[in-house]
């Protein structure tokens, strides 16, 4: 294997890292008939930050987030840019494998792997800030080592629990220290006015995803996951107004689909809920077998699409108070992350989104090191077996090694919903 | 019909609230002066001190009155009217539940009032820790009992008269209502005996930390009604409901943000079908503010006329903001 930190004079566009973009983008739109046309723009949003290493750097502020926990309207507020670290590349996730463990998460030893080289794909230009909500161990522990890698770090602490009163309020005081700790990097106050400016973005925003979130309850479906899943992940590193309109072409192209009685899947295509450790591009090897197989995502429990956008904020006053108060609740109550000790939530979503999706099964990802994914697994299990929900488990990481065994598995458990549905009717 | 109950789901609760209140307060405030007359077992605080103007009685003030009379006639023939009386309050209360706080009674829309003006002038609202909450929550219970006790004993010959109606003696509806019509008379201490000098000396306290609690805390004074206490015994019945299906509950806590009261289980309870707390004044802010589809409903016998709904939460939401929701 060649060392992943070669710096060769090759240009980025052929190095492996953008092949390996490139490969999936490939798979994404060829291997598929009617892909929406709205989809273009997503398709050529990542084939210049990924395959061509076209910059996105912002002005202003930059402020990165290993975690949805992060209040990205506080940061737009005070004039800065978000940008979501979490990344899918196989790539980094072997230079990331100097700072962690042999059998650690893969999304963590990618983002380590991106943040300690000097050419960031995607191009997002020089942080002024990483926030880094304490979630999972190796998340927190994640921090020290970007500090040694030269970022400045801000540890957003989050309680390990989130029923109780105190977690809430434990949670409120540490989003109003972190307003504090943006003022002091952005030099500006979080006002009444621009906070509202930013929360009717992401409003605005969310309103969009929910729209297309609800186009895929249609059978049969209007819309491919891996699309959903390309279309979310923009998210992370996306200009928020261009993705929100880029987002409502694509509804409006539903919409027009639905009419027509369109089918992006075959009619008895068996309906797949996606859970556990989130894809991220380039990585999305895991929905797209499941499409190449024959299956349709037409729902997900992760924190790289669903989880991320699909909770809203109420607010009672619009004050700034109030405001920040309501959007710490946002972040934490809702949330279904499995590092909180009562996994009551999330089940209760699971199976709530398979009943509503009309869903036929669960396929549900860990990452190999994930430890709190991999030991949810059993209870989520049991759960949707309760419900007569069918669940394949599927250990992985980003290593293309395993695609053929995981092909076997994916189409064995597809052909086995088949029958299950022939044999229900 | 499908159209109007998207219009309905969609509606602007918080101006529609606003509006039904002003009315209602108009209607019982100054529906005396023309003629209207309710009666005087209104489920809410009407006041009965509030001579000209109202347009009906807190039951409140009949029923300790009947409570005092002496134990001979209340054990007797006089107990029927105490029964029928009951009676005709019921039948009000079973109609709108708790909503008769949340949109009717005036001493609660002046509270809603005063929260008003502390949003404009940019203050924020106090709310208590979750123990505190628990034992103020006990307080009406132990109002309510002694409303009935109190009198019970003067029937008894136990308690001076000067004790007669205590809660009226106390609630700071007696000085704030009659206001309204430009009576302040109600604002006097009354020195003639020792027991009328306490407690209008109290309910002169009460009323004072009535309007400064309103102020930096909502519906302050509802924590502690024994009306809402009395509510809350004979409320199964009642025809009006708060349901929440805990299946379609994502426990995001909106609700629980935007309650005037306090109430966690709104958010976290979801096993319970019949979700009206005992603090609940079913405003239905919570409804409004729920983003999961059928969560939350109000019923009218059965019959569901607002719930959640997201194209209702996400107008209402991006209202809030100022940003008006864009066509798809």
């Amino acid at each position: 294997m060649n060392s992943p930190n070669t710096k060769t004079a090759i240009p980025y566009n052929r190095s492996r890292q953008a092949r390996e973009a490139e490969t999936m983008l490939d798979h994404i739109t060829d291997d598929f008939d009617d892909n929406p046309a709205a989809m273009d723009y997503f398709y050529d949003l990542f084939r210049r930050a990924y395959c061509q290493g076209e910059s996105l750097e912002r002005e202003g502020v930059r402020v990165g987030t290993t975690c949805i926990h992060a209040p990205e309207e506080l940061i737009y507020a005070m004039g800065a840019t978000p940008v979501r670290l979490c990344n899918g590349s196989y790539h980094y996730d072997q230079i990331g494998a100097d700072f962690m463990p042999a059998k650690s998460c893969s999304l963590v030893k990618a983002t380590l792997g991106m943040l300690s080289s000097e050419n960031v794909i995607p191009k997002v230009g020089k942080l002024d800030l990483i926030v880094n909500p304490t979630t999972c161990d190796q998340k927190k522990k994640a921090s020290a080592m970007m500090v040694g890698m030269g970022h400045k770090v801000y540890n957003l602490e989050l309680p390990p629990a989130k029923e109780s009163e105190q977690a809430r309020l434990y949670w409120q005081r540490s989003v109003r220290e972190f307003v504090q700790q943006l003022r002091q990097i952005t030099g500006k106050k979080l006002t009444r006015k621009n906070l509202m400016a930013a929360m009717a973005r992401t409003s605005r925003a969310q309103a969009a995803f929910r729209t297309l979130h609800n186009f895929r309850r249609k059978a049969p479906s209007l819309v491919l996951g891996k699309d959903v899943f390309l279309v979310t992940n923009a998210y992370f590193f996306d200009d928020i107004e261009r993705w929100t309109e880029a987002v409502e072409k694509l509804n409006a192209e539903l919409a027009q689909r639905d009419q027509d009685g369109f089918c992006a899947a075959q009619k008895k295509a068996p309906r797949i809920l996606f859970t556990g450790s989130p894809p991220i591009f380039p990585n999305l090897k895991l929905p797209l077998l499941i499409e190449e197989s024959g299956g349709v995502v037409v729902a997900d429990e992760t924190c790289s699409a669903n989880r991320m956008l699909y909770d809203m904020t109420a607010v009672d006053e619009w004050l700034v108070n109030d405001m920040v108060d309501s959007l710490a609740n946002k972040y934490l109550k809702p949330c279904t992350c499995p590092i909180f000790t009562n996994s009551d939530d999330r089940l209760r979503r699971l199976v709530e989104l398979a009943k509503s999706f009309a869903v036929d099964g669960v396929v549900y990802q860990a990452f190999s090191g994930c430890q709190v994914y991999e030991m949810e697994q059993k209870s989520v299990a049991e759960t949707l077996n309760k419900a007569g929900i069918a669940m394949l488990y599927i250990e992985t990481d980003y290593s293309p090694d395993d695609m053929g065994q995981l092909t076997t598995r994916i189409e064995a458990f597809l052909e086995s919903l088949k029958t299950r549905k022939r044999n229900r009717t | 019909m499908k159209r109007l109950k998207d219009a309905v789901d969609r509606v602007d609760l918080n101006r529609f609230r606003f509006w039904l209140q002003l009315a209602m307060f108009a209607l019982l405030v100054y529906g005396g002066y023309l003629a209207v007359d309710l009666g005087s077992r209104l489920p809410m605080f009407s006041c009965g001190f509030n001579e000209e103007g109202r347009a009906g009685v807190c039951y409140l003030l009949p029923l300790q009155h009947q409570l005092s009379r002496p134990w001979p006639q209340l054990f007797g023939i006089a107990g029927v009217s105490v029964l029928t009386g009951f009676g005709v309050f019921f039948l009000w209360f079973i109609v709108l539940n708790k909503g008769w706080c949340g949109y009717v009674c005036p001493l609660g829309t002046i509270q809603d009032w005063i929260t008003a003006l502390r949003r404009r002038l940019g203050a924020r609202y106090s709310r208590y820790t979750q123990g505190q909450f628990r034992q103020l929550s006990r307080i009406k219970y132990l109002l309510l009992a002694l409303m009935v006790l109190i009198p019970l004993g003067i029937g008894g010959g136990w308690f001076s008269r000067d004790m007669g109606t205590p809660f009226c003696l106390i609630c700071p509806g007696r000085m704030i209502l009659p206001m309204f019509t430009g009576d302040f008379s109600q604002f006097t201490i009354d020195f003639s005996s020792k027991t009328a000098l306490v407690m209008t000396a109290l309910g002169m306290g009460i009323t004072g930390l009535f309007l400064a609690g309103a102020f930096v805390k909502k519906r302050f004074f509802c924590f502690f009604c024994p009306m809402s206490a009395l509510h809350y015994l004979i409320s199964k019945p009642a025809l009006l409901k708060l349901k929440k299906d805990g299946d379609k509950c994502t426990r995001c806590g909106d609700c629980y943000t935007v309650c005037d009261m306090e109430i966690k289980e709104i958010a976290d309870d979801i096993k319970t079908r019949d979700i009206m707390m005992d603090d609940c004044i079913l405003c239905l802010k919570c409804v409004a503010a729920c983003p999961e589809p059928g969560a939350l409903k109000a019923n009218f016998a059965s019959v569901t006329f607002f719930e959640s709904t997201e194209a209702g939460f996400i107008k209402r939401s991006q209202k809030g903001i100022g940003l008006e929701q864009p066509e798809h």
